[in-house]
């Protein structure tokens, strides 16, 4: 269930260890209003086309697909800021840490910011067909989703999920390899865009509950749920990365088996 | 610390048996069975109806589901004019689940409802505990009346009524691909049969259609023109009926004692397996006037014409023989045959006779219940009664009816009393049905309750490593939980394995998240001191977890399992029956990879390489042979002539040869481990015996799920080379074994038992080597990923061990424990015969054989080795 649209070419590890801190939303009464309602939005075109869907899930995937990058790309540029943003701002911070940190100030918002977005707003638009789809449809190929049947829905219901993980992704993140590296390791901070596009993948995994059911209902059918769940991932995660989980990260303890032998051998020398 | 740790580990899987023995008392059916036999009351000689019919030719076609005989595509023809011109009287016949031929003869001889328990003693086919020597049955009610009784056919009916037929010619179902050559075992007997007078009961019992069925599906070629040959057995039948002299007093009756699914199987209870055709046939029910249209056009619900219960065939053949009613039977004559007695006085008295031997089996059931109107007190106008009150008042207006019309003079009362005796028949049959088990509600609560307090005695000593291992910790508490809920739904236990599958993706993910997180976290403090190796390593287990995902995903198509999607098409029986070539290549790379690595560990003596060789290539040879018997459909041409030349020594020799080298290396092994004091020896003898199991394993799976083995080598490797906690490793080991036994194509339906490898090497059944050969074959992955998860901890320390095992002991009790619940709180679920008890019985292999016997006790002969 990673979510990544690039796999790291060259393994060697980095110097030292460091961790891109998490995104902030543009400090803008609107970015911070819009931030909150855009999933609500998703999650009502979800509701309202959910008939649609049933009814016929590749036209309806296919006719949704524009109106979903328009709110994603709207989303993106109202309240992130744009890759590079912050290196022309604060080049001293980055300088001084060593860290490319991403503190907003106001100067990115407003019409500037759509300008300084243009650029990481086409890349994420061309990424995120290239690269982010096919390797999204691939992961859910290798979650469980038919291989040889339901082809088109597949590639769709991946396109889907690409459009709601990666824009944000790469219009913050750019092609910068060291997020990436985090990204595919699921090891980025929480915030608003890790956490929609983490949300969107395990809202995916927990969307093919429902299936094994025999209701014989025909939302069972292969796309749906999954793709309801990966909406409903999508909100859970934008809404909790940039509140509760802002700035946490998955962490896999390490030490329990050192502890276990040292208490081992602690109770032989006494 | 330690001490009790040994302690609550050996209390705790103490305590995993007693509580599935406790709550397998208070659960499994005890059916109070009415000892003797049924005898007519003397004071009612005069009324009794006149026998209608004098001998009976019952023919069983195993497996036939009503379409085949009813549909418009089938292949019974002149049966179908049969039903046209009246003289077939067609039903749909409801066989409850379990839908195995055993439980299913009983149903149509005893006209009983056979207890869930029959299902593992039909496993154990040839246990004569479950004859019916000492049951009433309408067979045995013919030959106490001193006539004589024949069968021709599948020879499960031998082992029900041993000594029962005069002239008997049993066929054994041991083959599933033979089509012909069992079914030829019965017709070449008919022409003889028919010309004979001495006998009154004549069975027959094909199996061709049923193996037709499990090698091929209902939609093959093979099964109309099957149809089409047991058209021909019934015409020729009918014919003789109509031409001989004797036998113009034969009722005819056909019937399938079960249907099959979509995939040709069955066990279960979904529609197609429960709904079996049955026909009464004679010239004299032309004279009836009854007509029916046929052939109809498919139903998908199988109910053609009218749906009766499977055990109403046996009060039914009694009355028109003549016969008392078998005591434990729980039928009701079926209405339509009724009008063989032209005098409503008779067809009253039978439906009289019916009803009180059934009140009679409901008395017995429950003794205490009052069946006197005048002192009960029950208010019969009541919407919502019980269904023992709706029996009472059913018979309380039988009783009021036949106190008002005594003389049965009035046409109009006659009729009423007929409509009340069938109401408290059917009402009698449906509350006897449904309480086939009366639960022991003490047991059940002890030995859940004993279950959970397991669980909790076995968590509290790893509750440390699990809270501090956090992911892994969440993780597995997460599993555990989401688990017992599913085992509340239905549709959850039918498609176990789907749970399994989207639970290991997680792990796979975790595995992931944490190789990635190791190379680029912990990964910097060792990488000056062996840069090098750590770092093809690393790049192993970074790549290797996404080999991993991408493994179980093929393993995920090996086998379609479950209910919801049967038929599907998979690896095993798609894909290699039409490549056969790439079947046998991959076969063969796995015999050559398994020959490799046992020679490999192998201690120096040049004796045993020979040995050890011709041991792999006995195995290979066995497989291909056992092949040809069972699925020749999956050899190519040129390995025919191979098998066809190995054929000339029996299958069971050759099973033996296979088994005996397995275990002489093993114990060469071992005796060379013991004696042979070599420092540098060490890692020798545990991978050893792991080589020879995955030998033992192979020769114990079915040809397709073979190569299964080479893609969990691969798997080893990957994990090998990702340092995992103990916790993690636990974790693997457990869901390794659930997702592989569902990948082998294992499922919680009783059908889905393999018992193809049940008899390798044993030419007489005995409990013991079948059922240990049963469960290797079935739990062959399960067993070789416990083998393979014990290498990689090798080397362990004690402690982790008992955590390994006390990990495994609370899921096993946990998992019982909500198995148990569900059984508990759902006993009056539909399913509950099923569905749940199925999975129950499952839990008990999983918790007994592969968690005791496997996990833990498997735990000390390598703990002995590695620390000599």
């Amino acid at each position: 269930m990673s979510t990544s649209t690039q796999t790291p070419t060259n393994p060697a590890p980095p110097a030292a260890q460091k961790i891109t801190p998490p995104t902030q939303i543009l400090n803008t009464t609107i970015a911070k209003l819009y931030s909150t309602i855009h999933p609500l939005v998703l999650l009502i075109l979800v509701t309202v086309r959910f008939d649609a869907l049933v009814q016929d899930p590749i036209s309806e995937l296919l006719n949704d697909l524009p109106f979903l990058v328009g709110l994603q790309l709207l989303f993106v540029v109202l309240c992130l800021p744009p890759a590079g943003a912050d290196e022309k701002h604060d080049p001293v911070h980055k300088s001084k840490a060593g860290i490319r940190r991403r503190v907003k100030t106001d100067a990115v918002g407003g019409v500037s910011g759509i300008v300084a977005g243009f650029i990481p707003g086409v890349l994420s638009l061309i990424l995120t067909t290239l690269l982010a789809t096919p390797v999204l449809t691939l992961l859910l190929v290798l979650f469980g989703a038919p291989a040889t049947t339901h082809h088109a829905q597949t590639v769709l219901a991946g396109a889907h999920m690409a459009v709601l993980a990666s824009p944000p992704l790469i219009y913050v993140h750019g092609v910068d390899g060291s997020v990436w590296r985090e990204v595919w390791g699921a090891n980025r901070p929480g915030d608003v865009v890790w956490g929609g596009a983490l949300g969107t993948c395990v809202g995916a995994w927990f969307g093919a509950v429902p299936v094994p059911l025999d209701w014989d209902r025909p939302w069972q059918a292969f796309p749906i749920t999954v793709l309801v769940g990966a909406y409903i991932g999508y909100a859970v995660g934008v809404w909790l990365g940039g509140s509760v989980l802002f700035g946490r990260r998955l962490k896999i303890e390490e030490d329990e088996d050192l502890d276990l032998d040292s208490e081992v051998e602690g109770k032989k020398t006494e | 610390m330690t001490i009790v740790l040994n302690w609550v580990a050996l209390v705790a899987n103490i305590l995993v048996p007693i509580s599935i023995i406790i709550f397998s008392t208070g659960f499994f059916p005890y059916k109070p069975l009415l000892p003797g036999f049924a005898r007519y009351e003397e004071t009612n000689e005069s009324r009794l109806p006149p026998a209608v019919f004098d001998k009976v030719i019952f023919m069983v076609v195993d497996a036939l589901r009503s379409d085949f005989v009813f549909s418009n595509n089938s292949g019974f023809t002149s049966t179908q004019s049969l039903i046209r011109s009246g003289v077939a009287l067609p039903f749909t016949a409801h066989a409850s689940s379990p839908t195995v031929t055993m439980p299913r003869l009983k149903a149509i001889t005893t006209g009983s409802v056979p207890s869930f328990l029959d299902v593992i003693l039909n496993v154990a086919e040839s246990d004569t505990s479950s004859a019916l020597t000492y049951q009433d049955t309408w067979l045995a009610q013919l030959k106490a009346r001193g006539d004589k009784l024949i069968m021709y056919g599948d020879d499960t009916w031998l082992k029900l009524f041993p000594g029962m037929f005069d002239r008997a010619d049993g066929t054994k179902s041991f083959f599933v691909s033979d089509f012909t050559e069992v079914d030829n075992n019965v017709t070449r007997h008919i022409s003889n049969e028919l010309i004979r007078d001495d006998w009154s009961g004549f069975i027959m019992h094909y199996l061709g259609l049923d193996h037709i069925g499990h090698k091929a599906g209902p939609e093959s070629p093979y099964m109309v023109a099957k149809q089409h040959e047991m058209d021909s057995v019934v015409s020729q039948v009918y014919t003789a009926l109509g031409e001989e002299r004797h036998l113009q007093n034969t009722l005819f009756v056909l019937c399938g004692d079960h249907g099959m699914n979509d995939a040709g199987n069955h066990g279960g209870s979904s529609v197609g397996e429960t709904s079996p055709a049955l026909l009464f046939i004679s010239p004299k029910f032309a004279l009836k006037g009854n007509r029916y249209d046929s052939p109809t056009v498919a139903l998908r619900d199988y109910q053609y014409y009218r749906t009766i219960e499977q055990t109403d065939i046996t009060p039914t053949l009694a009355g028109l023989l003549g016969l008392p009613i078998p005591l434990n039977s729980l039928g009701v004559f079926i209405p339509e045959l009724l009008a063989m007695w032209d005098d409503a006085r008779q067809r009253l008295h039978m439906l009289f006779a019916n009803s009180k031997q059934l009140l009679r089996t409901v008395k017995e059931a429950y003794p205490n219940i009052d069946f006197d109107y005048r002192h009960t007190g029950i208010d019969c106008d009541l919407k919502s009664l019980t269904s023992l009150q709706d029996v009472q008042c059913a018979w309380f207006r039988v009783l009021h009816l036949s106190h008002k019309t005594d003389a049965y003079s009035d046409m109009d009362a006659l009729a009423k009393s007929e409509s009340a005796l069938l109401l408290f028949s059917k009402s009698a049959q449906r509350l006897m049905s449904s309480t086939a088990s009366n639960y022991s509600l003490q047991s059940l609560y002890l030995g859940l309750g004993l279950a959970g307090f397991t669980a909790c005695l076995s968590l509290l000593p790893i509750k440390n490593p699990l809270v501090k291992s956090k992911l892994a910790g969440t993780f597995l508490l997460f599993n555990i939980i989401s688990h017992s809920i599913t085992m509340f739904a239905s549709s959850y236990v039918e498609e176990e394995q789907e749970f399994w599958y989207w639970t290991i993706m997680a792990w796979a993910f975790y595995l992931h998240i944490k190789s990635c997180g190791t190379f680029y976290g912990k990964a910097i403090e060792e990488h000056d001191s062996v840069q090098g190796r750590w770092l093809s390593a690393s790049a192993i287990s970074k790549f290797g977890t996404i080999g991993l995902a991408v493994s179980y995903r093929v393993l995920r198509r090996w086998n379609q399992t479950g209910q919801k999607f049967t038929g599907e098409s998979d690896i095993a029986r798609s894909f290699f029956h039409s490549h056969q070539d790439a079947l046998w290549a991959l076969v063969f790379l796995t015999y050559t990879d398994s020959c490799s690595q046992i020679l490999f560990h192998l201690p120096g003596s040049k004796l045993w390489r020979p040995l050890a060789f011709f041991v792999t290539v006995a195995a290979l040879g066995f497989k291909l042979a056992f092949v040809a018997s069972d699925s020749p459909e999956l050899l190519c041409d040129s390995l025919g002539g191979i098998a066809r030349m190995l054929g000339g020594s029996s299958l069971v020799f050759q099973a033996r040869v296979v088994l005996c080298g397995i275990f002489l290396l093993v114990v060469l092994s071992t005796y060379s481990r013991t004696n042979i004091a070599n420092p540098h020896n060490d890692s020798s003898a545990s991978p050893l015996f792991h080589e020879l199991l995955t030998l033992f394993l192979i020769t114990q799976s079915k040809v397709t799920n073979i190569p299964v083995f080479l893609v969990f080598r691969v798997q080893v490797n990957i994990l090998a080379s990702m340092r995992l906690t103990t916790v993690e490793h636990a974790i693997t080991c457990l869901l390794m074994e659930y997702m592989t036994f569902y990948a082998f194509g294992g499922s919680n339906s009783i059908s889905s038992v393999d018992l193809s490898n049940a008899y390798n090497g044993i030419a007489k059944y005995n409990v013991i080597t079948v059922g240990v050969l049963t469960f290797t074959s079935n739990w062959a992955a399960p067993i070789w990923w416990v083998s393979a998860t014990r290498l990689l901890r090798y080397r362990q320390s004690w402690k982790k061990t008992e955590i390994h095992v006390l990990i495994l002991t609370f899921h096993t009790a946990a998992m019982l424990m909500s198995v148990m619940a569900a059984c508990t709180v759902l006993r009056t679920h539909l399913f509950i015969w099923t569905v749940f008890s199925p999975k129950y019985l499952f839990s008990i292999a999983w918790a007994i054989f592969n968690h005791t016997v496997v996990n833990v006790l498997g735990e000390f002969p390598s703990f002995f080795f590695e620390w000599r």
